[in-house]
């Protein structure tokens, strides 16, 4: 009777240990698989990291490279724009032609027509007024100032008083065109058609 | 058998049976202390070997996922290289372009 009775408490206690650690290990096993789950995750964010990263870089560098060409393009299209000032009747006839379309604008009887100092010199006159003339025959009375602008070219073109103005600069034109300019470079020189 | 080796007897029986059943208890008590031991010997076992896969997985994914960067980067040169040489030959025409859209 108490053999039996010993024999039931060592069975009992090994199977109460048993049945601890079988939950045990099944606890365990959940921790292993979440410390398992927990660096599948982290070496998954890892990855997108890197090539995230290098994606980004990619980019820069893309966007880098083209800023560079549109630079060197606009750069270019400035210095063509300032030669075509070398070619003295080439270019009356151009600032001729804003002129009249600036008088036009104006819509009044007496303009000031405002040039740099280098054209100051050069054009005569004359000649300038004559050249408006044929865009706009007798559309205003057309004066010179002989106050010279800060401009590498172009024209200004005010009323009397100068309240009104209207500004047909090289740098006017590039900074009014800009945004246009980006684009159809951008159009012309990387798109895939 | 006379009445007093018969008490004797009894009290022998009881006294065997009381140290069965306190041995008995005994090694319940050391069954139950090993518990914790193999427990935490076993929890100790299996994270450690969780640990070091854990470390070989994400030292895995650094060493892929820095190839996979370099393998992006190098095919994406490639492609901004073909981007940059056909900006090149368009390059004249689109400064035509642009100094006809200036000179208006």
């Amino acid at each position: 009777m108490a053999r039996e009775k010993a024999r039931q408490i060592v069975e009992q206690a090994e199977n109460e240990r048993q049945r601890l650690v079988e939950d045990a290990k099944a606890t365990i096993a959940r921790e292993a698989n979440d410390i398992l789950r927990n660096a599948q995750a982290e070496a998954d964010g890892i990855k997108r990291r890197e090539v995230s990263e290098a994606r980004h870089q990619v980019k820069l560098l893309e966007q880098s490279e083209k800023d560079r060409i549109l630079t060197v393009v606009l750069d270019e299209v400035k210095a063509r724009v300032r030669e075509t000032a070398g070619d003295e009747s080439k270019y009356l006839a151009y600032i001729a032609r804003l002129g009249a379309d600036a008088i036009r604008q104006l819509g009044m009887d007496q303009v000031i027509v405002h040039l740099n100092a280098e054209d100051l010199k050069r054009i005569k006159v004359s000649n300038f007024t004559h050249e408006i003339d044929k865009h706009a025959p007798s559309l205003a009375k057309v004066e010179i100032s002989k106050e010279p602008i800060l401009a590498s070219g172009g024209i200004v073109v005010s009323s009397q008083d100068g309240k009104v103005r209207i500004v047909n600069t090289f740098e006017q034109r590039f900074e009014a065109l800009e945004p246009k300019l980006l684009i159809e470079a951008g159009q012309l020189l990387f798109s895939e058609k | 058998m006379s009445g007093l080796e018969t008490v004797k007897i009894i009290v022998d029986a009881e006294k065997e049976a009381s140290n069965m059943l306190n041995e008995a208890q005994a090694r319940a008590s050391e069954i139950r202390k090993q518990i914790d031991t193999l427990v935490e010997v076993e929890r100790e076992k299996r994270l450690s070997v969780a640990r070091k896969e854990a470390a070989s997985i994400v030292q895995k994914a650094e060493s892929e996922g820095k190839s996979e960067a370099i393998r992006y980067q190098e095919e994406s040169k490639q492609n901004i290289k073909k981007v940059l040489q056909r900006a090149s030959a368009n390059q004249a025409a689109a400064v035509k372009t642009l100094f006809d859209m200036i000179m208006g």
